[in-house]
């Protein structure tokens, strides 16, 4: 389990990270979700023992990460936001380096860089050379070498950063593979769609203060306190409107791209309520659904787009 | 240090990054190997059909070590910072002593390699005017030294610097300035005093280490650590013994050199600054990568 408790970070007078709190436990991919500038990255070379915390501190598997960070790195990968590869040696050759660099054994080295190399499927280019590999799958490989020594936690920084949407789809394919297989995934990004297939469980950072985290669902549903609903009516809109209005539990109308948008507070029945009242009425209804927040909208509703 | 069986670092500096781009491209290297064979012929030739002394043999072998020795060594961190690859490194189990043992152990030996190259030009002296061992080997040492000195500054420097360009620019340039403009300078108001001639005064060892501690206030000892002048007094050395039919002056100063282990104690000196800018790193190593 991963436990950070009251993460801090100050360059002098800046507030880069400021006491984040939060709990991943395995099979999580937390989606760690901020505008440039925010602090994920920060956070993350903390969290990866490269940087040191100002105050606070996290545990991973209860190992204090500021206290013995040496014990700490055989259990996490890293993969930077940028990063670059050693030029000059092959795909296998690369990943031998890190598998050595690791202290797996010589006799268990090439079961495991094969395994590696089948997970991020990339064993059709074990032989060719490191530089030679397109931008995404040199990001495969990046993270296949994060993975050589089976890590427990995997922190990703803007891992589908500069890549193709197949690519994407890729890398996106593997993540929730890599959460399936029990690890604890921590990915960063600022582009949320791609963030949004995949995990379980975000937290959203602005300004160096951790906003929000928990449970996608969760989320959605403290924020939507009130439900959006979209009715498309034939025929005139205001009569609708007015009718609309003197219902209990609507709390509001708003009028756009003929649809009209209902700031609704009942639950489901009330809302089922309603759609019969209106068709008994003798409104004719073409549409009549509930708005869902979707990760874009849940972070839009939280951040006021500040940087640290 | 921790003997370690396997320390893939110091593979990958000393064949994983040079290896494949020979297969890659055997023109390029064919061509720069033949150059590099054709102009250490020549300057073989040029020594043995001069009857050059021991001296000049050595100070063609550093003037070649001053050229190279930076080379491999100017890039060791930085490129590691320039292409972003450093975190991964420092992530990985590998000790800051196995890091710094993988890039400066790889440095140390090509250097080691580049001063062997030079061995057998100091030895066709031998032949020619009676090069005594005490002198040869003093000449090796200074070679591997300063060498070893300058690699070693070099990696510290691409370590602090984090940059490729200003570590080279930084070691070719501190070399002008130490080896040359420091001593121009420091002669040109000096008089031309060296100070050597006080040496011929030196009785034994112990004097001769007296004189070394009183140096260090003097400015002089910017010419007498000058690797440059340090080899053109070998050279002096480097005569029969026991210097018969010289002037009793000459004698004596010879023997001042001898008494001040003259080679012996410079190459002690560059080594011990070597030492302590591997220090330097393998500190930086430990603050900087958390290791």
């Amino acid at each position: 389990m991963l436990d950070v408790k009251g993460l801090r970070k100050e360059y002098g007078e800046l507030v880069a990270v400021r006491d984040l709190y939060f709990q991943l436990h395995p099979g999580d991919v937390f989606g760690f979700i901020g505008p440039n500038g925010a602090g994920k990255t920060t956070t993350i070379k903390m969290l990866a023992t490269l940087l040191e915390p100002t105050a606070g501190t996290a545990t991973l598997n209860g190992i204090d990460i500021v206290r013995y960070p040496e014990e700490v790195r055989p259990l996490l990968g890293y993969m930077p936001d940028f990063f670059g590869l050693y030029e000059g040696i092959t795909v296998t050759e690369y990943l031998e380096f890190f598998a050595a660099a690791y202290r797996i054994p010589k006799a268990q080295r090439a079961a495991i860089i094969e395994n590696v190399l089948e997970l991020t499927d990339l064993t059709v280019k074990k032989d060719a050379y490191v530089e030679t590999l397109s931008r995404g799958m040199q990001q495969r490989l990046c993270l296949a070498k994060s993975l050589v020594h089976d890590p427990i936690l995997l922190l990703l920084d803007e891992p589908a950063s500069g890549l193709d949407p197949r690519a994407r789809i890729e890398i996106k394919e593997l993540i929730r593979e890599l959460g399936a297989m029990g690890k604890i995934v921590l990915v960063s990004s600022h582009i949320l769609p791609e963030l949004a297939d995949f995990c379980n469980k975000i937290g959203i950072i602005e300004k160096g203060e951790l906003l929000v985290w928990g449970a996608v669902d969760e989320i959605v549903r403290q924020l939507q306190a009130n439900r959006l609903l979209e009715i498309k009516p034939l025929g005139e809109q205001e009569p609708l409107i007015q009718r609309l209005e003197r219902e209990p539990h609507v709390h509001g109308v708003e009028a756009r791209n003929g649809s009209l948008y209902v700031h609704f507070a009942g639950g489901l029945e009330e809302q089922a309520d309603l759609l019969a009242a209106l068709v008994r009425d003798g409104y004719r209804i073409a549409t009549f659904r509930e708005e869902s927040l979707d990760l874009e909208d849940v972070f839009m509703r939280i951040t006021k787009g500040e940087v640290s | 240090m921790k003997p370690r069986a396997e320390n893939p670092l110091l593979w990958y500096q000393l064949f994983g990054l040079t290896r494949n781009r020979w297969r890659r491209q055997p023109l390029l290297y064919g061509a720069l190997v033949a150059s590099a064979a054709l102009t250490y012929l020549l300057v073989f030739q040029l020594i043995a059909y001069n009857d050059a002394s021991l001296g000049t043999a050595l100070n063609f072998g550093l003037f070649a070590i001053c050229l190279f020795a930076p080379l491999m060594a100017y890039n060791l961190f930085s490129l590691e910072y320039e292409k972003q690859t450093w975190e991964s490194l420092a992530l990985t189990r590998l000790s800051a002593r196995e890091i710094l043992w993988g890039k400066w152990g790889a440095a140390l030996v090509r250097l080691a390699l580049l001063t062997l190259a030079f061995v057998p030009m100091t030895l066709i002296t031998i032949d020619l005017v009676g090069t005594q061992v005490y002198a040869t080997v003093a000449g090796w040492l200074v070679l591997f030294s300063w060498g070893a000195l300058l690699t070693t500054l070099g990696m510290w420097l691409s370590f602090k610097l984090k940059r490729t360009i200003s570590t080279a620019s930084t070691l070719y340039a501190g070399q002008v300035f130490a080896l040359l403009l420091f001593p121009l300078l420091y002669l040109t108001f000096g008089s031309w005093d060296t100070g050597i001639q006080s040496i011929s005064f030196l009785q034994n060892h112990w004097e001769g280490f007296l004189w070394w501690v009183g140096s260090l206030f003097d400015a002089r000892f910017v010419v007498h650590l000058n690797p440059f002048y340090v080899n053109s007094q070998l050279g002096w050395i480097a005569q029969e013994r026991p210097w018969t039919g010289w002037s009793d002056d000459t004698v004596s100063y010879l023997k001042g050199l001898y008494y001040l282990n003259w080679g012996y104690t410079q190459s002690f000196l560059y080594l011990a600054l070597a030492m302590l800018f591997a220090g330097l790193t393998y500190r930086g190593l430990k603050y900087a990568w958390r290791k």
